[in-house]
């Protein structure tokens, strides 16, 4: 099991993505084209969430290189809170309860997310940063 | 009360005023930088970069377009020695700043006064503004 950092800040994003990964498996593929697929474990993994800060304070910017420095980079596995998956209320019903329906959450699937790649600072101007940051859902052993 | 018009009116330029001047005019803008989040439904802005920048139209009478015009109209390239400290002013009040000559015209034509037209843009903050 993976060392947990802390909480990851809890900031509502600019803009959002996510793709929920895919499940282990081996696709066979004969000379007449015929596919044959085969299933090796049962939950999806490598679900990806990519959140988009523009503009904000150079404080919030800063919580986020904290935390990423916290987590020892890539290494440690955290905990997203509410506000960086807030905006899809139907989508991503209730964050408080671990149902497969919080489709923005890593736990409900088994996953953890951890920094895919260490974020990216861009300085627009005196006090206002942007910030890409990229997350990545893995099965923790 | 006082209603001012274009008798009240002068551009300088590093403390010279030039002469003949037909009319000048600035424009200032704030970029806006976009804060919007998720989950909200109108759009919010902080203010980001100003710009400022004015243009001014000057008759070729005797050479009072000159010092203007030969900041980029010239043999040798423009430098940083070209920024120009430009005030507008109008009776008591002005507008100044240092400023880089982007656009010089001259025209000459039949039946005209031969004129000359300058566009300048601010750089930096304006040093004095009384309005």
């Amino acid at each position: 099991m993976s060392t947990a950092g802390p909480d990851f800040p809890e900031l509502v994003p600019t803009a959002r993505s996510m793709s929920p990964g895919d499940f282990a498996g081996k696709t066979f593929r004969s000379q007449s084209g015929v596919e044959a697929r085969v299933q090796y474990g049962n939950k999806a993994f490598d679900k990806t969430m990519d959140l988009e800060y523009s503009n904000i304070t150079e404080a919030n910017a800063a919580l986020i290189h904290d935390h990423y420095l916290a987590c020892n980079g890539t290494l440690y596995y955290f905990n997203l809170l509410q506000k960086p998956k807030s905006g899809n209320e139907t989508f991503h019903i209730n964050d408080q309860s671990g149902s497969t329906s919080n489709r923005y959450s890593a736990t409900p699937f088994g996953l953890k997310y951890r920094y895919a790649e260490p974020p990216q600072f861009n300085s627009v101007k005196t006090g206002r940063m942007s910030v890409t940051v990229k997350l990545i859902g893995v099965l923790d052993s | 009360m006082t209603y001012y018009s274009g008798k009240d009116g002068t551009l300088t330029y590093n403390g010279t005023v030039v002469a003949k001047v037909s009319n000048w005019s600035i424009s200032a803008t704030v970029d806006t930088l976009e804060t919007t989040v998720l989950a909200d439904s109108d759009r919010t802005y902080v203010p980001g970069l100003r710009t400022s920048s004015g243009s001014a139209t000057i008759f070729y009478y005797d050479e009072a377009a000159k010092p203007l015009l030969e900041r980029i109209i010239k043999t040798s390239t423009v430098s940083e020695s070209d920024i120009l400290v430009i005030k507008l002013g109008w009776d008591t009040k002005l507008i100044q700043g240092s400023c880089i000559i982007t656009s010089a015209e001259l025209s000459c034509a039949v039946g005209e006064v031969m004129q000359a037209s300058i566009q300048f843009q601010f750089t930096g903050a304006p040093t004095g503004v009384t309005l």
